[in-house]
């Protein structure tokens, strides 16, 4: 008994989910510090309120954690996904962006795919994204040009050229922003709307989700059989791992570092498809000069999730969760800025996640090798 | 009472999870040339360190003269007169051999450097211990002998009087050997005092008086060189009884298994050739030995033969089958193995398990992988296999992640993978570098093994007595070209050397 | 690392003991207010809207609080809403019309709340359907007056090259503007200036960009003496053009800008804070105007200018005052955004705009 809970204490993924539990707790710590600090009679009680999260908001609240969760799926994947075979993918809101808004233009302009519509949109962003990261990926392979430095690069150039192209195509001049798509360019909800609401009256106040999500679980588990059950997986992963030994192999490393690149890229546009392919009363792009955010959050989300599909999906449901308990906040006397502020925390705390698995992982064998010392010692000391 | 210029006494040193040095002494005696002797990892280098206070013992004292020191840094231990040649040495390319022996303790009046006084003295202890060096030659000119007789030289300069090499013959050809030896033996007789790490045996038979052996961290004992034999030093570094002498069946050369002809390649900006015109053959069931002092284009002949960069002219025919433009993948699978020269940078995915890196060049075929699926069972069959076959030991068997293994492991794991493709070309280099030598017995009795099988294998190494022992035919390599082809039964490693120091050539080799 | 866990949870115990001391707050608030994609600070309809509800609900002393929505969409508008009112809303004023489509869904999911709707009126989201209830009051405001008064007495100053750089073309900019244009023709008719030369010009967003300045700037190289920097945080990029340039000045919007920078002369000021205040004050006198839309104007001070940190030649409270009168009285009427698509409907002999697009 106690050596098979010994050996699962001992297995990488119960080491890998402790660390990331242990760094949520350091991270809600802080959080519930800077609580303290702007609003010492409400602390406690808005502890609870973050920790509820979406369940604040009833059945609608739970949908919207599933909603907010599904772009950092994406982008959580895509990052993730690169790091896995040694590319840091910081384009994801440029791919992201990018994948958006020709999902936005296919779902505005194409009504006559009808019924289809919606997948059309969708591959389309998928292949923008993956276009995207192609070019960041191309000069990683062939000139050595560093993916960081390019793709960031790329990140910008994609805002500034999405923000040109919605004010020539699909404008909506008065709220400055992309015009609705077309009904049946939007993501079908697959029954969550009869699920994730709050009944108001005779009205019906539906949460945002829809069946992106359900898409954004199946592309986790696509990635988590890529890289995990295929050769294609093994040449990917150990591109990253090595490259030399990889040439060595025989694996065409240029080749792979491309396809990375592209499939991450695919991801992170994918992302973007199932965030803006809902209703006028879901999002539409804004013609700002920012980022897109959930570009970045995906670094955390994949940090959070160490790297694993699975474990991203779950950091972005975590991630999400906490966000809406931060909305909920609002309820007490707390900022909405300071609001913004401790779920900053909390997530970038949780992201450091990679960061605790190493102290565990150091303490662990700082023990055992005090052990071995230890039992050498002794052993020594028989001896003599 | 001995006259001990140095004494490290009972030193202790732990690192998280070992004991690097355990209760150690080491004493030595003023004017003798001392013997440091033990395998990777016995303890050598942390003992050194602490000599030189880049680490302070857990316990233990360090006596200079009789008296109790405390050493804190490098500085301390220069200011006790004792000075380091490092196996890589630290000397600036640009500089003239002068220059890099004042570097540091220069000498100046208002400012300005006072050269000539200092040139004075390099000259007068360049006569007194032989060392002839050329003080205005730059570094960038000069033979790695010389390089490391200017090493000496700035320790002299200095004032040390207690010496250490740390593996000094490594980089050298067998003359420059001899003349270093003959160094030594000079400076131990004006009254230095010299401690000489090293795991060549014949070496300290030639010149050592006194030979202190480590094991694991412990202190063997410390025994006089001539009451001793090879066979007794090996067996208290290794701790059990070593075959020194490789058995050798006759070779029995079959057809023409690699043949490269008038193979070239330039460096990156095409200004020098680094490999000139190479042409040479390996049949089946021999070993033939590329042999050379290292940077002189092994590596990268090596590297063109398994296509991992590009040659300029030139054809290589791989059973007679051009492979000069073929793919990596391609030569692997028609039947190319390589044992490579950096076993982490190339030769393993260290973050892999053993069973994955086990299939790293196999892992495409229809054995392993069905529809793009890895097939896992396959896998771990072949894994556990090879482990058995080959005694590669490790943590968790097959699932052990690479990293966390040894270096002597990690070989046999490489060895297992390459011999275990069946091909009929190996390409090993330096497949003993850095391993024990219970683990080399093993290895090249493996090659012989293999060569016996009728495989075709070519070597690369750099060790002298590898050279003279394992082939059946030697090709010296000098600057990029074959200047070359011996038969170890009859040539002699005083005339190898010459080939290798480039002194020597004969007319192009067939 | 053990010594920092626990020096941060003494550091949390104790806080906690501090905690429960502290002062008590509310519970619920009755006044709840929800922004709209800027902030509580913008220094235009976020800011304006709340100084008003507290400045009344201080003197009051009516609990009140603002929302911030998770993201700029309907559905987390009506999520914020949602919350004010489990958190004993009575009153949620909103500010500008983004909350349209939120306000025309939320007026029939909280009828027993009140909602006061400033700068909109609620439509469905495919503008198909406009329908306000009882429990909304809708309040715009007429930007034209109060830009008519600036366009005026800026050619009263002895200005003739104007410019207009408004934020996005929404109705509240483009009325602002027109008034303007039409202001400056009304005054160069008085004066028997034949030329006017007009500039004009939408970002298309709120936001202090470089693009902005760059344009501002090429305007005052090119001779234009004042702009209307009109919409949000595109007045600071006005502004820092004409401080880098002398006898350059801008006319703000919205609030008092003169503390902005030196270069503001005047500003086209809305009050929106008095009018949640009327609106406040209606609600509790109970006989809150719902299900109307209204326009606050000159008549009811809904409109004007900053008297006493205006520095334009030739400006006196007394011409001020007879201006504002004959537009309170309608005696002078300005055409609103219904005028037409363009501001070049304005063009005339005098009036010489140039629009770019």
């Amino acid at each position: 008994m106690k050596k098979k809970l010994v050996s699962l204490i001992d297995s990488p993924g119960f080491l890998s989910a402790m660390s990331s539990i242990s760094a949520i707790v350091l991270g809600l710590l802080f959080g519930f510090l800077i609580l303290l600090i702007s609003n010492p009679g409400q602390a406690v009680q808005g502890l609870g309120i973050i920790l509820q999260g979406g369940f604040s908001g009833g059945a609608k609240g739970i949908g919207q954690v599933l909603y907010l969760a599904t772009p950092i799926i994406m982008t959580g994947l895509a990052v993730g996904f690169a790091f896995k075979t040694g590319l840091f993918n910081i384009g994801t809101p440029g791919q992201f962006i990018v994948g958006a808004y020709v999902a936005i233009y296919i779902g505005v302009k194409w009504t006559f795919l009808g019924g289809v519509q919606w997948i059309v949109a969708l591959l389309g962003a998928t292949v923008a994204g993956g276009l995207w990261a192609l070019i960041p990926g191309i000069l990683k392979a062939y000139l050595n040009v560093h993916e960081v430095i390019a793709s960031i690069m790329m990140n910008y150039i994609g805002m500034y050229t999405v923000n040109m192209l919605i004010k020539r195509t699909v404008y909506n001049s008065l709220k400055n922003q992309s015009m609705n798509v077309a009904a049946t360019a939007e993501i079908p909800r697959f029954g969550m709307d009869k699920v994730f609401v709050n009944v108001k009256g005779n009205l019906m106040d539906t949460s945002t989700v829809n069946g992106g999500f359900f898409i954004a679980i199946a592309a986790a588990v696509v990635i988590y059989i890529l890289l995990n059950k295929t050769k294609f997986g093994y040449e990917l992963k150990a591109c990253g791992a090595n490259r030399f030994a990889s040439r060595y192999a025989g694996i065409n490393e240029k080749r792979t570092i491309v396809l990375s690149m592209v499939i991450s890229g695919m991801l992170a546009g994918l992302g973007g498809g199932l965030l803006y392919l809902s209703g006028a009363n879901g999002r539409h792009i804004s013609v700002i000069d920012v980022l897109a955010e959930e570009g970045f959050n995906g670094i955390s989300v994949a940090l959070l999730g160490l790297n694993n599909p699975i474990g991203i999906v779950f950091s972005a449901l975590f991630i999400a969760y906490i966000t809406l308990g931060g909305n909920y906040l609002q309820r007490l006397a707390f900022m909405p800025e300071v609001i913004n502020i401790i779920i900053a925390v909390i997530i970038y705390f949780a992201a450091l996640s990679l960061v605790v698995r190493q102290v565990i992982m150091y303490l662990r064998r700082r023990r055992e090798q005090r052990a071995a010392v230890k039992a050498a010692a002794s052993e020594g000391g028989a001896q003599e | 009472m001995e006259d001990y210029v140095v004494e490290m006494l009972h030193i202790t040193k732990e690192f998280p999870g070992i004991r690097a040095n355990d209760d150690i002494t080491l004493q030595l005696r003023r004017g003798e040339i001392h013997a440091l002797l033990g395998e990777n990892g016995a303890g050598k280098s942390t003992l050194m360190s602490v000599l030189f206070g880049l680490y302070q013992p857990d316990s233990g004292e360090i006596k200079k003269d009789g008296e109790t020191v405390r050493i804190d840094d490098p500085n301390d231990a220069n200011a006790l007169g004792i000075g380091m040649v490092h196996q890589h040495f630290k000397l600036v390319h640009n500089f003239t051999v002068l220059q890099n022996i004042v570097l540091g303790v220069e000498s100046t009046r208002h400012g300005l450097l006072k050269m000539d006084q200092a040139r004075k003295r390099v000259l007068a202890l360049s006569e007194q211990y032989g060392l002839r060096v050329e003080p205005d030659a730059l570094i960038s000119d000069i033979t790695v002998g010389m390089q490391q007789r200017v090493e000496i030289l700035k320790m002299l300069y200095r004032d040390n009087d207690i010496l250490i090499f740390d593996e000094p013959t490594a980089v050298l050809t067998p003359q420059e050997i001899d003349m270093l030896m003959e160094i030594m033996r000079g400076l131990a007789k004006e009254g230095k005092s010299i401690l000489f790490i090293t795991h060549k045996l014949n070496e300290i038979m030639a010149v050592a008086d006194r030979c202190t052996v480590l094991q694991r961290g412990r202190c063997i004992g410390t025994v006089d060189v001539k009451d001793t034999t090879r066979e007794e030093l090996s067996r208290m570094m290794v701790g059990r009884p070593v075959e020194l002498e490789l058995k050798k069946n006759e070779a029995h050369p079959g057809e023409t298994a690699l043949e490269v002809r008038g193979l070239s390649m330039w460096n990156r900006n095409r200004r020098k050739k680094l490999l000139d015109n190479i042409n040479f053959h390996v049949r089946k069931g021999e070993i033939v030995c590329l042999a050379g002092i290292d940077g002189n284009g092994q590596s990268e002949l090596i590297y063109a033969l398994a296509g991992l960069r590009p040659i300029d002219e030139g054809t290589i025919l791989l059973s007679g089958q051009d492979i000069t433009r073929a793919s990596v993948r391609k030569r692997n699978d028609s039947g190319l193995a390589h044992i490579p020269e950096d076993r982490h940078k190339d030769g393993l995915v260290l973050d892999y398990t053993l069973e994955e890196n086990l299939v790293l060049k196999r892992y495409h075929t229809p054995a392993f992988q069905k529809h793009g699926f890895l097939d896992f069972r396959a896998i771990r069959e072949n894994a556990e296999r090879l482990i058995d076959a080959y005694d590669v030991r490790s943590g968790q068997g097959a699932a052990t992640t690479v990293r966390s293994m040894s270096g002597g492991n990690q070989q046999k794991a490489i060895i297992a993978r390459e011999v275990d493709t069946g091909s009929e070309v190996l390409l090993a280099v330096q497949p003993t570098r850095g391993l024990d030598v219970g683990a080399i017995e093993n290895i090249q009795r493996e090659l012989l093994n293999l060569r016996d099988q009728g495989r075709a294998i070519l070597l690369v190494s750099l060790e002298l007595e590898e050279v003279m022992s394992l082939p059946d035919r030697i090709l010296v390599i000098y600057e990029g070209q074959i200047v070359a082809e011996l038969d170890p039964k009859t040539v002699t490693s005083q005339e190898l050397g010459l080939y290798m120091a480039g002194s020597k050539r004969e007319e192009v080799v067939g | 690392m053990k010594k920092f866990v626990t020096l941060l949870l003494a550091a949390l115990m104790v806080l906690s003991v501090v905690a429960c001391g502290g002062a008590k707050e509310p519970e619920t608030y009755e006044i709840a207010m929800v922004t709209d994609i800027g902030t509580i600070d913008d220094k235009s309809f976020n800011q304006g809207t709340w100084e008003g509800i507290v400045a009344y609900c201080e003197e009051k002393n009516i609990t009140h609080k603002y929302y911030k929505p998770a993201e700029g969409t309907t559905d987390a508008c009506l999520a914020a809403i949602e919350l004010a009112v489990e958190n004993g809303a009575k009153v949620v004023v909103t500010p500008g019309f983004l909350f349209e489509e939120t306000i025309f869904k939320a007026q029939d999911m909280y009828p027993e709340v009140t909602f006061i709707f400033i700068d909109g009126e609620p439509h469905s989201g495919d503008y198909t359907e406009y329908r306000i209830e009882d429990n909304v009051l809708s309040i715009y405001f007429a930007e034209e007056q109060v830009g008519f008064m600036c366009g005026y007495f800026a050619v009263k100053g002895g200005h003739t090259n104007l410019g207009f750089m408004g934020g996005m073309a929404v109705p509240a900019v483009v009325r602002f503007g027109y008034g303007y244009v039409q202001g400056a023709e009304a005054a160069a008719k008085e004066l028997g200036i034949e030329e006017i030369n007009m500039n004009y010009y939408y970002t298309g967003n709120f936001d202090a960009t470089p693009e902005a300045q760059a344009k501002a700037a090429a305007w005052y190289e090119g001779g234009t003496t004042i702009i209307f920097g009109c919409g949000g945080a595109v007045g600071n990029s006005v502004m820092a053009a004409a401080e880098a340039d002398e006898g350059r000045y801008v006319i703000g919007v919205d609030g008092d800008q003169s503390g902005e920078s030196e270069t503001v002369v005047t500003s086209a000021m809305k009050g929106l804070g008095a009018a949640v205040e009327y609106a406040l004050e209606k609600y509790y006198a109970g006989e809150f105007p719902g299900g109307q839309i209204m326009t606050r104007d000159a008549a009811d001070n809904g409109v004007r200018m900053p008297v006493e940190s205006t520095k334009l030649d030739n400006f006196t409270e007394e011409a001020y005052n007879a201006l504002y009168a004959k537009l309170a009285d309608g005696s002078i009427v300005v055409k609103a955004d219904d005028a037409g698509d363009s501001p070049e409907v304005f063009a005339s002999e005098i009036i010489k705009i140039v629009y770019e697009k």
